[in-house]
């Protein structure tokens, strides 16, 4: 391969790299393919070219250790020292192959291995401390590619203990081979560190105090009307509520249980039925033929103009609410799952087919996976407004729920109890609407790993 | 084109073993009438490819080459004509859409490994799907092929967490998992810049140099289409047919030296001259389309 960074070839001439060739070098390398373009820039910065001549050492056993070096072209020995522990005695490095890793253990300043030229060498030097420090201020891209380096380590080499060495950047759980809820945990404790958290406590501070000095200190006019956040607070939280409900009275919880209920059951009921006709709407042409215009017809009535049918079609006072609850949520659930189908790429169902799969076993592997982003995103969707639709029903009929509490405490005359109805429904409906992103992520795990190399 | 007869049995003596994966190429048509205004994408195109050639066919964009791979991977019809694989009739008369199978597997211009599946599974999905293999017995195989292409220590990793170099790596064992007996490439270097390109170039030979399989590569890159090919099919633009058959007399292996021999220049010299003349007719077509 004669790619070269360096014009003139003397012997063992040091200068800076430049930073484009690298990064596209670096890129081709295990330990740094994963690395972020930005992130690889940085790395670059760091790096130093030197070439060599043919039968010239790079280094021998024992000495200091301080570069990591990266194979631009040209051929070099290493020869492990004995008593390294290390099974491969001989090896040749060529091209994009990353050696002198002893630079990043942590009390190994020696070199285990001497290093000779085969053939005139180009190299790029990356002092292993630079890289360190490099890392330790990025932990995220840091611990992979760390962990590349270790397996690339073990790949090569049985070195137990210099391994266990190599790991020392704090890091998550397992290296590469995390398992969906690791990788969760991981996330949330590094959202902790973020100031996301922070700036959202922020934010609801500024939401609360506006609410306090609108209604109870400047008694602004539409405002005044309105029960104050104190007052909210004072009932909610109170033994003996004046109007009759607070998180000590047990038909708060029922209120709520009922409501979580009716979701739950037509959510997944939206979701059973949603998804696998989505799933045939975007697979079969004929089928959709048959099937989208009527969907379509339906799908834009309101909630509301199904009040009076739904009361008819079913007897009681749950499975009216139900069946409305359920409405909303299939459309937006089949909808998207057939986009989801429609967006997959022509040429992974090509490919497939390339490789031998039978009709259903692209549905099953290619379809189906390959529409679930889109499917995730119908049911986010679908979630709030099964919550939309269900306070339109409770409102309408039935004898519990959130929406029912809202609804008779407006015609009682309880107006701090609507708030609670009000914010009740606004922290369940974000609960419920959160269970089903992490549920997403849990089964997504290859979306967010590649969204979280995009630096997401 | 009879004319590339000649050289197919030239290069075929300098080709090893394969005994598999003739590809025929006869009188093909494609007319494609999507309102009723018919196109001509392919025209009477004829081509032979030996078992075991790496046959480069080169043409402007938008000339017809991908129908014609599409024709032979079995993703589209053919108005008439024929194309045999080994002798058996893939389409032709009678029959006019080819069944897409695991014998031509074609490596995506934009690739087209499963971003849901790691690049394990990935590799695995063959045999699995037809039953071949049970799924340890293919993974286990796919374990051994990744590491025998350099890409061990990412069988877990999925394919949107390496860099596009090593993807197309995996989907080229991914192929071979399979024994085809032709590989089917559409460009696929062509979003690669040309550090890269050269790396996967000399691994593609690589590869080829240990598994013997028919190589039917699209693209209008003249320095890659001599560096890997045995032949060059050089199309004409709109309608599609061999316009030029030209030998790359090089010997194989070939490594990134011969880039700067005489006899590449040129070759290099006598493709670019037949090659510009079809892409210009292709610019001008392209701007009365437009």
């Amino acid at each position: 391969m004669n790619v070269s960074l360096v014009a003139d070839s003397m012997h063992a001439t040091e200068a800076q790299a430049s930073n484009e060739a690298v990064v596209t070098l670096l890129k081709g390398t295990m330990p740094f393919q994963v690395v972020s373009e930005e992130m690889l820039k940085r790395i670059a910065a760091l790096a130093r070219r030197a070439t060599y001549a043919r039968g010239d050492t790079l280094y021998k056993v024992g000495d200091r250790a301080d570069d990591v070096y990266i194979m631009v072209s040209g051929k070099v020995e290493h020869a492990l020292g004995l008593g390294s522990g290390a099974r491969t005695l001989n090896q040749v490095m060529s091209s994009g192959d990353v050696f002198g890793w002893a630079a990043l253990l942590k009390d190994v300043p020696e070199r285990l291995a001497t290093t000779t030229c085969l053939e005139p060498a180009e190299v790029l030097k990356i002092k292993g401390q630079d890289l360190i420090r490099l890392f330790e201020s990025e932990p995220a891209a840091g611990d992979v590619v760390m962990s590349r380096f270790a397996t690339m380590i073990t790949k090569d080499f049985t070195l137990p203990e210099e391994l266990a060495q190599v790991l020392r950047i704090p890091r998550r759980p397992e290296g590469a081979a995390l398992s969906g809820l690791a990788l969760t945990m991981y996330r949330v404790a590094l959202w902790l560190k973020s100031p996301k958290p922070y700036l959202m406590i922020v934010g609801f501070a500024i939401f609360l105090s506006f609410w306090y000095f609108a209604v109870e200190v400047w008694r602004l006019p539409r405002f005044r009307e309105m029960p104050g956040l104190t007052t909210v607070v004072k009932e909610w939280l109170s033994p003996d509520p004046v109007y009759g409900l607070s998180v000590y009275t047990p038909e708060y919880y029922q209120h709520i249980w009922v409501s979580i209920r009716r979701v739950g059951i037509a959510f997944a009921l939206a979701t059973g039925l949603g998804v696998p006709l989505g799933l045939f709407l975007g697979w079969s042409k004929t089928f959709r033929e048959y099937v989208f215009p009527i969907f379509e017809t339906l799908r834009p009535i309101p909630i509301l103009a199904w009040v009076p049918l739904a009361i008819i079609m079913f007897t009681g006072s749950e499975t009216p609410v139900i069946f409305l609850t359920f409405l909303a949520s299939f459309f937006a659930t089949a909808l998207n799952t057939m986009l989801g189908v429609e967006s997959v790429d022509e040429s992974y169902v090509r490919a497939a087919f390339c490789l031998g799969a039978k009709r259903w076993q692209v549905f099953r592997h290619v379809i189906v996976p390959g529409a679930m982003p889109y499917i995730f995103t119908g049911l986010q969707i679908s979630v709030g407004v099964a919550w939309f639709s269900l306070v339109a029903a409770e409102m309408v009929s039935g004898q519990f729920g959130l929406g029912y509490v809202i609804n008779t405490s407006y015609t009682m005359v309880r107006y701090p109890t609507i708030i609670i109805g009000m914010v009740t429904l606004g922290a369940v409906g974000y609960v419920t609407s959160a269970l089903v992103r992490i549920a997403g992520d849990y089964m997504m795990q290859w979306r967010v790993r590649e969204l979280a190399l995009g630096g997401q | 084109m009879r004319s590339g007869e000649a050289a197919v049995a030239g290069a075929g003596s300098k080709l090893s073993s394969a005994s598999q994966g003739a590809i025929r190429i006869e009188d093909v048509v494609k007319i494609y009438d999507p309102e009723g205004a018919a196109v001509m994408a392919v025209d009477h195109c004829s081509l032979d490819i030996a078992a075991g050639e790496i046959c480069m066919v080169v043409g402007p964009s938008g000339c017809g080459k991908t129908t014609l791979l599409n024709a032979i991977a079995g993703f589209h019809s053919i108005t008439s004509g024929s194309i045999y694989l080994d002798g058996e009739m893939l389409c032709g008369p009678g029959r006019q859409k080819a069944d897409p199978g695991a014998d031509r597997i074609v490596v995506f211009q934009n690739g087209a490994l499963f971003p849901w599946k790691t690049n394990l599974e990935n590799v695995a999905f063959g045999p699995i799907v037809q039953g071949k293999l049970s799924r340890r017995e293919a993974y286990e195989k796919a374990r051994g092929m990744m590491a025998d292409a350099g890409l061990s220590g990412m069988e877990h990793d999925y394919p949107g967490e390496i860099s596009s170099g090593v993807r197309r790596r995996v989907e080229i064992v991914r192929a071979l998992m399979n024994d085809p007996r032709v590989l089917l490439f559409d460009e696929p270097y062509r979003a690669l810049d040309s550090l890269t390109k050269s790396v996967m170039h000399e691994a593609l030979l690589e590869i080829y140099y240990k598994n013997k399989v028919t190589i039917f590569f699209i693209t209008h890159d003249l320095e890659e289409a001599i560096f890997l090919g045995h032949r060059l099919a050089i199309m004409t633009t709109r309608p599609c047919k061999p316009k030029k058959v030209l030998e790359v007399d090089i010997p194989h292996p070939r490594d990134y030296s011969v880039l700067t021999s005489p006899r590449f220049r040129e070759l290099m010299d006598e493709t670019l001259e037949a090659v510009h003349e079809e892409a210009r007719k292709a610019f001008e077509l392209g701007e009365k389309e437009g």
